[in-house]
């Protein structure tokens, strides 16, 4: 036989050894956490299991860590109070590596391989829309603390929530509703929006511009960037030269902080600046170097915020953490608590005709949370709206609804 | 000296006694396949949920991925770190066909690979105009270009937001959408691998392979190697694009981050090297190995960003000391086992030593022999005259 | 309409810019040169200098342009070892393309233990001049990207040279050029040629601390520049570092201006543009000269 031949039956080989090796190791692709395999015991000792996926390492990495903070924190509250239906609840978190195709494994593996009974929904836009076709498709409850943008409810999936007050095109209602109510003389006339490749950010950004542009507003620059983009001079350089009044930003982190770092060293300066997410980063005054005064931006949660659970989730998150709790904390934590309402009205938590009871309730029904009460709409978007935060005196405070604020809303901005 | 349709005569000979032989040579190895499809076939029976049919199906998608690129990388050497980017499009193709004009899924998953197979003639003709380094340079930048491209092109590919590819079969449940997806593919690698191992017995692999041992000297001897790769190129193309759209219809959602990843590209060509890229099961292999290692890094090592290391150390490792693969470690320790043509004779050096001896003192009795012979017939000659 | 006074802004960005690209390409092309050998990890190691930048400037609170006295040499002598250990045990009839994979492979293992270390999170150092700028004739010109810009000027200048006036700099050329030859006429070019990587690696080191300056950074960053920079030493020719610089420079001016009407993602094609155009008319590379090899 020649060598090939010799390859050839080689070849066969491994493919069978591998084949009866992999249906053996196939216990070995629990993952790190996993524990016990009696999803369907009759004894009430047993935790109930609740899977998820989140993005642990790569791109999302640090806010897919406070997502997980808030869903810790909201575990440790609910096991302190007596468990979920008398029994304690167990999380069991997998990697997803920021990565569309590993969501999708991940989910799977939870609900097909470690039969979990309920699951938590993982972060940012660009993983939700897949790692809900599969919780769809299997029937599960799939609430999310991260499914802003617009484009997530229009897949037509009926067993999806979001767990925040508002989707990302309504963040900035208060603000416009704020501006469009000024007198027409002091009034910004002109506007810039710049905004990341990414469906959250410009759903932020773009529901703000379309409902100025309706009110009379002119849009003089009108931008986006990659999701990797590290250099926004071009950009900057166009706004300087522009010189609009308003200044929106749909960013994340450090997109917002480059620009406007770019923005100062062009000696341009708004009178209004807006920038999503951003704002809200405990690190973002230092970054760029303390002139904080005057920035807006939309948040779900507050600190200040007198909702019934607010205080015990800013107790256990201090606790576990050593911190305040921001705002993808409070998000995993809303999760945590829209499931626990559900479940606790229709009694059962478990794969199978349960998940569409506790689908159907939701539908009927609003939840108490830390971000205040939310109801949802066949889609499973929220109908509440975002507050509106400012930076006074290096403080950030919520100035929007007026009903809520803690401060007024300074107009125009002091130079930064 | 021989002549000129003599040497051609024995050129041809030695091509096709190296690619095998004519058609005796095929029908065993396609039995071979279709054992071997068999076996795979029965992975739906073996795996115990829906999760590891889905696994199995990636580790089918990257089989099929792997040996459609080794049609280039196998044959003619030429390491292609672009072909993510006809997997990409062919996925989106076939997502934008069915999408925007109703095109039935399979028919438009061969129209959107026929599309970048078009596409792919002009690219190889530019990447192949260079050698070696060039080469893996262009095509990793076709993969950023169209990375680029289809997240600025938001209009029509819906950009970062992501497209949702319809489902061919929308009634099927999901746990039966990954078994008629695990055959699906199953087919189409059948499909690969008769082709590769079409192109292996034929000239024109025979001509490859040329282009790959040195490609000079192939093209002093007339191979018109310039045609020859670029074919290579668009075939591997096409079959790689069938991959992406089967894929995109199983996956059901796109992305242009995660279709245009380099990383994926470096992933495919660590599996057919693993496995060994002038066998004919030399990249399935390297799926299944590198396919369940992936998984097994990122279930067990996921929490950090550990697992991109372990793809690098083990890159690093195959290419370091096994660039031949795992089949032909595999095929020369089974060789061992045979009777060998050894190097060292059986006999001691004193044996031989006597043996020559022997055999010379014989000769000279045999002369001594011949010439009193022969002197007997001279002077019986001598007599009579 | 755009503005006069934004073209010239747009202008003097991209100058400033296109030094940096020289700065990053200028080590890229030098590998190539002398082992043809595509070294995919040096954005990587760009990356992982500024990772120590911005490593040393949060712990000590000093600039982190003090970082480069530690790791200018610490990435000599990395390329160095690398080179002398690590590619030379690779076949020569195969070695473009596994040196592709095994730089590749270091690639992937340095941007692994980066998020390792500190996770994905996006990092921007602090500076205090961070968000100055001088003024030129009505362009604003931000401070940090003028320093980069000297630091990518004066280490041109001296690997020049290095390269025209110093025995080493000879040696290294004439490996370049033809590495027999040099071997033939008593050139260790073994030696020299582990001196060269160094000497690439080392040009890593100036311009991650150049980028951390004014860039933010995350382990996956070298995806961004790796592209472009393939791109420029092509254009320019491989293995030519004055080809690379005046491509680099060329280029760096054409995206940004680009930016302008088109946005930031369809200008960042034009590299792409530019190489598949040099490929088809002028495979050797524009403005390499003598030193551009036919790879």
């Amino acid at each position: 036989m020649s060598t090939r031949t010799l390859a050839r039956w080689g070849a066969v080989g491994v493919v069978s050894l591998l084949a009866l090796g992999a249906c053996g190791s196939g216990g070995d692709e629990d993952p790190a956490d996993g524990e016990g395999t009696s999803a369907a015991s009759e004894e009430s000792e047993d935790p109930i299991r609740i899977g998820v996926s989140l993005p642990l390492t790569g791109d999302f990495a640090e806010p897919g860590l406070g997502v997980q903070r808030g869903y810790d924190a909201w575990v440790e509250q609910v096991n302190s109070n007596g468990g979920l239906l008398g029994r304690q609840v167990e999380l069991i978190v997998l990697d997803d590596a920021s990565n569309a195709a590993r969501v999708v494994s991940d989910y799977e593996s939870l609900i097909a391989q470690e039969e979990v009974d309920l699951l938590f929904g993982p972060f940012s836009t660009r993983l939700v829309v897949p790692a809900s076709r599969v919780a769809s498709e299997y029937g599960m409850l799939f609430v999310e603390p991260a499914a802003a943008a617009a484009e997530v409810f229009e897949n037509g999936f009926e067993n999806i929530f979001y767990a925040a007050p508002a989707i990302a095109p309504d963040h900035y209602n208060y603000l416009a509703d704020y501006i469009l109510a000024m007198p027409e003389d002091e009034r910004p006339q002109t506007m810039a929006v710049t905004s990341m490749d990414d469906p959250f950010a410009q759903g932020t950004a773009y529901g703000l511009r379309d409902k100025l542009v309706e009110g009379g507003i002119e849009v003089v620059v009108d931008e986006v960037y990659p999701p990797n983009a590290t250099d926004m001079s071009a950009i900057a350089a166009q706004i300087a030269d522009a010189d609009p009044d308003l200044l929106v930003g749909g960013t994340l982190y450090q997109d917002a902080v480059n620009l406007i770092l770019a923005l100062q060293q062009l000696d341009y300066q708004p009178r209004l600046a807006a920038f999503s997410t951003a704002p809200t980063n405990v690190e973002f005054p230092e970054a760029i170097g303390g002139a904080v005064d005057g920035i807006l931006a939309p948040t779900g949660y507050s600190l200040a915020a007198e909702w019934p659970s607010n205080a015990e989730f800013i107790e256990v998150h201090n606790e576990l953490y050593g911190t305040d709790p921001q705002e993808d904390e409070a998000n995993g934590y809303t999760t945590g608590q829209v499931v626990q309402a559900a479940v606790e009205a229709v009694g059962c938590a478990e794969q199978g005709e349960c998940q569409q009871q506790l689908i159907a309730w939701l539908h009927e029904n609003s939840v108490d949370t830390v971000v205040g009460p939310i109801a949802w709409d066949d889609a499973g978007r929220p109908n509440g709206a975002h507050m509106i935060l400012q930076y006074t005196d290096g403080e950030i405070q919520i100035v929007l609804p007026e009903d809520a604020a803690q401060a007024e809303l300074v107009y125009p901005k002091p130079e930064w | 000296m021989r002549s000129v349709s003599e040497t051609r005569a024995a050129r041809t000979a030695a091509q096709s006694g190296a690619a095998g032989g004519g058609s005796p040579g095929r029908l065993r190895p396609t039995v071979i396949i279709l054992l071997v499809a068999g076996v795979l076939a029965l992975w739906p029976l073996i795996a115990g949920n829906p999760y590891m049919l889905s696994a199995g199906v990636i580790v089918l998608n990257f089989a099929v991925f792997a040996t459609a690129w080794n049609i280039m990388g196998g044959f003619t050497g030429y390491i292609s770190l672009g072909h993510t980017a006809f997997f990409g499009l062919g996925a989106y193709g076939t997502a934008l066909l069915v999408i925007n004009w109703d095109v039935p899924s399979f028919v438009a998953l061969l129209i959107a690979a026929v599309v970048t197979l078009v596409i792919a003639i002009p690219v190889g003709f530019a990447a192949l105009r260079v050698r070696g380094a060039s080469f893996v340079i262009v095509t990793i930048a076709l993969v950023l270009v169209l990375q680029l491209v289809f997240q600025g092109w938001g209009n029509v590919t819906a950009g970062s937001a992501g497209l949702v590819v319809p489902r061919p079969f929308p009634d099927l449940l999901r746990p039966e959408h990954h078994l008629v997806f695990y055959f699906l593919f199953l087919a189409l690698l059948v499909v690969v691998l008769v082709v590769w191992m079409l192109i292996d017995h034929s000239r024109f692999g025979a001509a490859l392979k040329a282009v790959r041992e040195d490609e000079d000297k192939a093209e002093s001897l007339g191979v018109a190697t310039g045609k020859m790769k670029l074919t290579a190129f668009a075939v591997s193309a096409f079959f790689v694009s069938l991959s992406g759209g089967l894929y995109g219809l199983w996956f059901g959602d796109l992305d242009p981050i995660f279709q245009f990843d380099v990383v994926l590209s470096v992933q495919v060509v660590l599996m057919a090297l693993l496995g060994g890229i002038r066998y004919l099961f030399g990249p399935l292999v390297g799926a299944i190995i590198v396919g369940a290692a992936l998984e097994y890094f990122l279930l067990n090592f996921g929490e950090t960003q550990f697992h991109l290391v372990a793809t690098g150390l083990l890159l690093a490792a195959v290419v370091l000391f096994v660039p031949d693969g795992v089949l032909t470690g595999l095929a020369q320790l089974i060789g061992r086992f045979k009777p060998q043509a050894a190097s060292i004779r059986e006999q001691s050096a004193e044996e031989l030593r006597d043996e020559r001896e022997a055999s010379k003192a014989k000769k000279v009795e045999a002369e001594k022999v011949e010439t009193r012979q022969a002197e007997a017939q001279q002077s019986k000659e001598e007599d009579r005259g | 309409m755009v503005s006069g006074a934004l073209l010239f802004q747009g202008l003097i960005l991209g100058v400033l810019l296109g030094g940096l690209y020289a700065l990053l390409a200028a080590g890229l092309t030098l590998y190539f040169g002398i082992m043809r050998v595509v070294m995919l990890a040096h954005a990587t190691f760009i990356v992982l200098s500024a990772y120590i930048a911005w490593r040393f400037a949060t712990l000590t609170g000093l600039d982190p342009m003090l970082s480069l006295i530690a790791t200018v040499p610490l990435f000599f002598l990395i390329g160095f070892a690398m080179q002398r250990y690590l590619l030379v045990r690779l076949r020569p009839a195969t070695m473009t393309m596994m040196s592709v994979l095994i730089t590749f492979a270091i690639a992937l293992i340095i941007e692994g233990l980066l998020g390792l270390v500190f996770s994905g999170t996006q990092r921007r150092i602090n500076l205090p001049y961070g968000t100055s700028s001088v003024e030129f004739f009505g362009a604003q010109i931000p401070v940090v990207q003028i320093i980069s810009f000297a630091l990518a000027a004066v280490s041109l200048v001296i690997l020049y040279l290095v390269l025209k006036k110093t025995r080493f700099g000879r040696a290294l050329r004439a490996t370049i050029q033809h590495r027999e030859a040099a071997q033939l006429v008593g050139i260790d070019t073994g030696k020299i040629a582990g001196f060269g990587f160094g000497l690439g690696l080392a040009t890593a080191a100036v311009g991650g601390a150049a980028l951390s300056l004014q860039a933010t950074i995350y382990p996956s960053l070298h995806w961004h520049w790796i592209g472009p920079l393939m791109a420029i030493i092509v254009v320019g020719g491989l293995g030519s570092i004055p080809g690379a610089a005046l491509a680099a420079l060329i280029l760096g001016v054409v995206r940004l201006m680009l930016e302008i009407p088109l946005g930031p993602t369809w200008a960042q094609t034009i590299f792409y543009l530019a190489l598949f155009l040099t490929l088809m008319v002028r495979p050797y590379g524009f403005f390499g000269g003598r030193l551009a090899q036919r790879f």
